[in-house]
């Protein structure tokens, strides 16, 4: 006989340790547990056996790994924290004296400051880890850069997210790497590939955030601490390794006018300032400059205007129907700033095969109502250098003047207002020349010559990878549905897009059936019945007595319904429970057999077996649900027609 | 201190001559004196030096002297005389000091003068007695234990005090109405008079009342400065300063030199340096190692999922939810939820709101992260189908029972038991009422029917004698066994069987005249005439309801069970002999049903726990098996002898090989009632069935291999139902047909059915 094994010295009982003991070993308080778990990524586990982890008590309570904590001994942080424990009690000491300058001079010097670096490289080892690691921190960054400062929120946390999720958009619309978004009424989802890896975030629309009380701060600031780390490094790497310098440069000026993406500035290592973002700087630099040189340029769009507006409106005609990108080549002789000609050479093949370049060839204008940051993001992203707003979104724009004719799209999100409903609009006394040629161009309040679309034209596209046809994104139009392009399609998925999504088609001939019934007169409607009563009676069985009376109840039931619809009066019961009492004589023979295979099957198969059905059962009732909408909203649609 | 002469002296003449009879001679000096004296304080002054001089030197006298001379020249009856002078001041001497009297000694000396020795005066603590006043001695008792004497105590030489004379009851009542100034309504203890006090003293009490300060007292006397006021003339040292008082100090001008040079290279700076502010980030993974397997305790957090078509601002039409959907929804709680949200539409991006829960939403994936237990799932991706064990068609597993084939209809209440010939051609049946009938198989006609039972008792167990020679029927009916011979058969077998039936008679004579032996456990008779005609043969009767009969492949014994019998609850029969034995001594238990081996001699025993393999030829318990159950109600051994299978009240159907183990190999539990009957079929068909109180029947495909290490196969085939459950009884009794795959059952509903 070998040594009897003392209890508790092996297995789950050594491997997993409650909070209470973690916190006691660490000599820490709670909440320095708590910043030290969301540090190190620290979380609870799940032990086999409750009671063995926890000697013999089957108390619920949070059991960490044992080694976890036992890393956590030898954390400098923590070291950290008691050195900051230790200075707290000099400031306080010091404040209670009233020694303020002491105080300030501890705080100053003394302040012991916590660095995440180390944390940052051992929980993300490789560079990939940390990649597949962003979908939290960068969602949680940008909301924390669109909340509002309050005591537990210092306005340089928010500066500072604000600055991070700039510099992430800045490296994804310069490698071209956004792949889908979708707009939810949660915000704007948004789905980039860096480096083969996936990285999924949620912006909230840019609204005041319902802040609730019982929402901790504290935690979420940790969270933002050790984020804005991660992300920090994460960029810096991506930036050097695109070849460019980090942090770009950050002009105030600009951010103050609402520059917003375009306050930044790229900085290629050896040359400085990239040509593209030159121009951007540019632009930010003098809004004066452009306004100076806006009456040249409209003085040379009128002379050109003569020979290209009327090709233009032709050709935006027959676009209307392809959306063919060929319908704006006349715009570039419009020539008022050669740095910001488009390069119309390859338009027609360049939209077309790289989805990267999707908007290249296009210059947009975004009106004062649509929401600026999510479109200029994504427009950039997919190739578009030249996106012009009204100077209420802010500044930085490639053009504020809606009349600019080198637009070609002009997003709008307004209800159409014709002109003729307009009150006269009163005359301006400044710059008279520009208003009539404005004026003159416009028809029922839109410039001919461009294409106006919804927001939601910009995403469909995005997520289809090509361009769509503009017709049904028009101002005003009812808008197709908007899909989320995550949402694999398979045989047991529901497919809004299919044509036949609502699915049985002899389920919808049988609609139709009863729907031609309730024109009918009441004699068609006993024929059938008559009909469907032969073919119910033809595969009857002698031996089986049972099944027969099951049979005819389904078939009374089954007139009554023919009748009932007959008389206009719907009951409710579904196609379903027909089909159910028609159930062929085989079907039954096979679940007979099914069951015979359950009895030999053990008791934890069985279970497991019924849990699946069961999952499995709740799917396709959601599909079927769907499915059922779906048939009553094109039975709808038929009648409108009709 | 003065004496009391002088005091009572002090009094001044414009007194009241009431005091006058205190002493004569002080009434006259006094009178003297008041003629004499201008001034009452010069005259005081010079007594107490009359006084002083007593006890003092000649010079002083000088002065009394030129004093007396004063007196005289002032008054001129006195005589001038000095000796009478003397005189005078000895008598003074001798005179005043009145009390010293006691003491001293008056000696003469040699001169014949008067000496006066005094006694010696020991120089302790309270030796000195000057100062002490005059005070009552009696310590501290209540006054009022001298209430009726005159004196209220003693002074210091233990001389009475004398009460001092009380006012007639008028004064005392005056006094208690008007209360005089300083009354203090206390006595004085050393004189015995009312204490009062002064106004002086009345109004330092006041004060101290009022917190105020006494009279006299300066609480804002000028400090006198101790050391400084007093200014020294002269230096209390005549040491010189010391030079160091007047030049630098060298150590000190050493110090502040290292400070500035340690400023000068830099070691001491105003305050500590800013560090260069090293650049917050940088490439960290500069020197990333390849990337190592994870660990097994790694488990990284699950992704958010993706969103979903609903989730779309603009959603297709088929995803909102209905009204009773949202109804639905909004009264469940937040956690019950199966989505967060509701699918909303809105026509345009413009009309989009704000979602109130995303701040709620990102803090609660926050709490995940870092709160939730995290555990690694295997999640199963394979179809529920795979699950089901992978049987052997039933359609390759024919032939076996599946419906009805014939309904045998006659018995009036429950059918008990059933018993299929060795020819297979009749039927045998016995009910609760008593009577037993033979039906044609095929085509369920009742050909012959007895009733064995008297006075209604039910037939519990029919069996036909194996063997085809003869066609004996076994009837247990009450205590009985009745070996029946229906008359259906050709003369040639019943003949054959009769002969068999009578054999035994002769033997049972020659043992009756054995007069040693012991009762045997059961009696066999030859039947009354009228039942011989019937065709019943033999009677056997033990002493206890007979519940089972089971025959030996041979024919020759066969053995009954009666479960309330103790230890003769099964009895074995021999037919040629007519003899009977029970085989055990003690009960083990209640007794089942008792099996013989299908070629071994051994006899299982099945209680209601276990059942027990006997060796009959060695005589010995061979194996006991466990089957697990409460109670068996029936067990059948395959024709191969070594599988078993049990049928329990508790619903289970247990499968033993015996060659494995002692428990079960197998256990069903899918009847949902009472398991009564078990079959193998005996004729070489890998088939059984169970019977059942919930009214069905389930067949089985049971096949044993030949070959040991290969399990039996066990494929569930059928289901057969049709008997009726009647007072929650279903199947009684099951039976194989000997060769077909024929079963036959009994019903509680009064039929028996055979399925094909």
């Amino acid at each position: 006989m070998g040594r009897i094994k003392k209890k508790g010295t092996s297995g789950n009982a050594k491997n997993f340790i409650t909070r209470t003991k973690a916190v006691r070993k660490l000599q820490v308080s709670l909440p320095d547990f708590r910043r030290l778990c969301i540090f190190k990524g620290i979380y609870p586990r799940e032990p086999r056996n409750k009671k063995k982890a926890n000697k013999g008590s089957t108390a619920s309570t949070t059991f960490y790994y044992t080694k976890d904590i036992q890393y956590l001994l030898h954390e400098p942080v923590l070291q950290k924290f008691r050195e900051h424990k230790a200075f707290a009690k000099k400031l306080s000491k010091a404040l209670g004296r009233g020694d303020y300058s002491d105080a300030k001079r501890l705080e100053q010097n003394n302040k012991p400051q916590v660095k995440l670096d180390h944390i940052v490289k051992e929980r993300y080892p490789t560079f990939t880890d940390a990649l597949r690691d962003l979908d939290d921190a960068v969602s949680m960054l940008f909301l924390f850069s669109n909340l509002p400062t309050n005591h537990n929120l210092p306005l340089e946390t928010i500066a500072n997210c604000e600055k991070l999720t700039n510099e992430w958009q800045h490296y994804i619309i310069r490698t071209n790497s956004l792949r889908k978004s979708f707009l939810s009424i949660k915000g704007i989802y948004y789905q980039a590939e860096i480096q083969g890896q996936d990285v999924l975030w949620l912006v909230p629309y840019k609204f005041a955030q319902n802040v609730p009380v019982d929402v901790d701060f504290r935690i979420m600031h940790t969270f933002v601490e050790f984020y804005s780390t991660l992300v920090g490094f994460v960029l810096f790497r991506l930036y050097t390794q695109e070849g460019l310098v980090y942090p770009p440069k950050f002009d105030e000026e600009a951010d103050a006018r609402g520059a917003g993406l375009r306050a930044f500035s790229l900085e290629a290592k050896s040359i400085g300032l990239l040509p593209a973002t030159g121009k951007g700087q540019k632009n930010t630099k003098a809004m004066t400059k452009q306004m100076a040189t806006l009456g040249e340029k409209i003085a040379s769009l009128e002379e050109a205007e003569d020979d290209t507006n009327t090709d233009m409106i032709q050709e935006e005609d027959a676009a209307a129907g392809e959306a063919t990108i060929d319908t704006f080549k006349p715009v570039t002789t419009s020539g008022a700033d050669i740095l910001l000609q488009p390069h119309m050479g390859n338009v027609g093949t360049a939209g077309a095969a790289d989805p990267s370049c999707l908007f290249a060839p296009f210059t947009f204008f975004l009106s004062r109502e649509t929401p600026r940051p999510p479109l200029e993001f994504l427009l950039r992203s997919f190739g578009c250098k030249r996106i012009g707003w009204d100077l209420v979104l802010g500044d930085g724009a490639f053009t504020e003047n809606e009349s600019d004719p080198s637009i070609t799209h002009q997003i709008v999100d307004r209800p159409p207002v014709y002109q003729a409903a307009l009150p006269p609009v009163p005359e301006s006394d400044g710059d008279e020349e520009m208003e009539d040629a404005s004026r003159s161009k416009r028809v029922n309040g839109r410039i001919p010559g461009r294409i106006y679309v919804q927001p939601q034209y910009i995403w469909d596209c995005i997520n289809i990878g090509k361009l769509l046809s503009p017709n049904e994104y028009g101002p005003g139009t009812l808008l197709p549905p908007h899909l989320s392009p995550w949402v694999k399609i398979d045989e047991k998925t529901y497919d809004p897009t299919a044509p036949g999504a609502a699915g049985g088609e002899e389920s919808e001939e049988e609609d139709e059936e009863a729907d031609n019934g309730m024109d009918e007169d009441l004699e068609s409607g006993d024929e059938e019945e008559e009909e469907i009563g032969a073919v119910i009676l033809g595969p009857e069985n002698e031996e089986e007595e049972e099944s027969e009376d099951e049979e005819e109840k389904a078939q009374q039931e089954y007139q009554r319904e023919l009748e009932a619809e007959a008389a206009g009066v719907k009951l409710p019961v579904g196609n379903k429970k027909k089909d159910k009492k028609k159930k062929s004589k085989q079907e039954r023979e096979e679940e007979e057999q099914k069951d015979m295979q359950k009895i030999m099957m053990s008791r934890r198969k069985r279970k497991l077996y019924e849990k699946m059905q069961y999952s499995n059962k709740q799917k396709e009732d959601e599909v079927e649900n769907l499915r059922e909408k779906r048939r009553k909203l094109d039975k709808e649609k038929k009648k409108a027609k009709a | 201190m003065a004496p009391p002469t002088s005091q009572k002296r002090r009094i001044p003449p414009t007194d009241d001559f009431e005091h006058s009879d205190v002493s004569d001679d002080d009434f006259e000096v006094g009178l003297l004196d008041g003629a004499l004296s201008q001034n009452e304080d010069e005259d005081e002054d010079d007594e107490e030096y009359e006084l002083d001089s007593s006890g003092e030197g000649s010079e002083e006298e000088d002065e009394n002297e030129d004093e007396d001379e004063d007196e005289e020249s002032n008054s001129d009856s006195e005589s001038n005389d000095p000796p009478k002078v003397t005189a005078k001041l000895s008598e003074l001497a001798i005179t005043k000091p009145d009390k010293f009297e006691s003491s001293r000694k008056i000696v003469l000396d040699s001169a014949g003068n008067q000496r006066y020795i005094y006694p010696e005066i020991d120089p302790v603590y309270d030796s000195d007695d000057t100062d002490a006043e005059e005070t009552n001695t009696i310590g501290n008792i209540p006054l009022d234990f001298y209430d009726e004497y005159p004196h209220v105590g003693y002074d210091i030489n233990g001389k009475k005090i004398m009460r001092p004379a009380k006012g007639q009851a008028l004064d005392a009542l005056l006094e208690s109405i008007e209360v005089p100034r300083g009354w203090t309504g206390l006595t004085d203890r050393n004189t015995g008079t009312g204490l009062k006090l002064t106004d002086e003293e009345l109004e330092m009490v006041r004060k101290i009342q009022m917190d105020e300060n006494i009279e006299g007292y300066d609480p804002y006397q000028p400090t006198v400065e101790y050391f400084t006021s007093i200014t020294e003339l002269m230096p209390l040292s005549a040491a010189p300063e010391p030079k160091r008082r007047f030049i630098p100090s060298k150590h000190e001008a050493k110090r502040i030199m290292k400070i500035v040079a340690a400023i000068r290279e830099g070691r001491i700076v105003p305050s500590k340096p800013k560090e260069a502010a090293k650049p917050q980030f940088y490439d960290i993974w500069a020197d990333e190692l390849p990337p190592r397997p994870d660990h097994i305790m790694n488990i990284p957090a699950p992704r958010l999922p993706p969103p979903t078509h609903d989730e779309s601002y603009n959603p297709p039409k088929e995803y909102l939810p209905t009204d009773q959907e949202r109804t639905n929804w909004e009264e469940l709680d937040p956690e019950e939820r199966k989505k967060d949200y509701l699918p909303r539409t809105h026509s345009a991006l413009r009309l989009v709101p704000g979602y109130d829960t995303f701040v709620k939403e990102r803090f609660e994936r926050c709490l995940d992260l870092y709160l939730a237990p995290r555990v690694r799932r295997n999640k199963l991706n394979i179809d529920p189908e795979s699950l089901l064990p992978k049987l052997p068609s039933p359609q390759d597993l024919r032939p076996f029972p599946t419906t009805t084939a014939t309904v045998y209809r006659g018995h009036v209440g429950r059918v008990r038991t059933l018993s299929c010939d060795p020819s297979g051609v009749w039927l045998a049946t016995g009910g609760d009422d008593g009577t037993v009938r033979v039906w044609e198989i095929l085509t369920g006609r009742e050909v012959w029917k007895l009733q064995a039972g008297e006075g209604g008792e039910a037939v519990h167990a029919v069996k036909w004698r194996p063997g085809r020679d003869a066609a004996i029927l076994a009837v247990a009916t009450g205590d009985d066994v009745h070996l029946v011979i229906p008359p259906i058969f050709d003369p040639e077998t019943e003949a054959a069987s009769k002969a068999i039936l009578a054999a035994g008679w002769g033997y049972a004579e020659i043992v009756k005249k054995d007069p040693l032996k012991k009762e045997p456990p059961a009696k066999w008779t030859k039947p009354e005439p009228h039942q011989q005609e019937l065709g019943t043969a033999v009677i056997v009767s033990v002493k206890h309801t007979i519940k089972h009969i089971t025959w030996h492949r041979r024919g020759d014994y066969f053995a009954t069970v009666s479960p309330e019998g103790q230890n003769r609850a099964v009895a074995i029969h021999q037919l040629s002999k007519h003899a009977s034995q029970s085989p055990f001594r003690k009960a083990r238990g209640i007794v089942q049903r008792v099996e013989f081996h299908p070629f071994r001699p051994h006899l299982f025993v099945a209680t209601q726990r276990y059942i027990r393999i006997y060796d009959l030829a060695k005589q010995e318990l061979a194996k006991t098996l466990l089957p697990g159950s409460r109670w068996i109600s029936s067990f059948d051994i395959h024709p191969g002898g070594d599988n078993l299978l049990v049928g329990a009240y508790d619903k289970r159907l247990l499968w033993h090989d015996l060659d494995l183990s002692t428990k079960p190999y197998k256990t069903m539990r899918y009847h949902s009632k009472a398991v009564r009957g078990v079959k193998y079929h005996p004729g070489g068909l890998p088939l059984f069935c169970s019977a059942s109180d919930d009214g069905s029947i389930q067949v089985f495909h049971g096949k044993v291999y030949s070959d040991l290490m290969e399990n039996a196969l066990i494929v569930p085939l059928k289901v057969l139902r049709g008997h009726r459950v009647e007072k929650s009884l279903g199947v009684l009794d099951v039976e194989w047909h000997g060769r077909e795959c024929w079963l036959f059952s009994a019903g509680a509903d009064g039929t028996a059915r055979m399925w094909n």
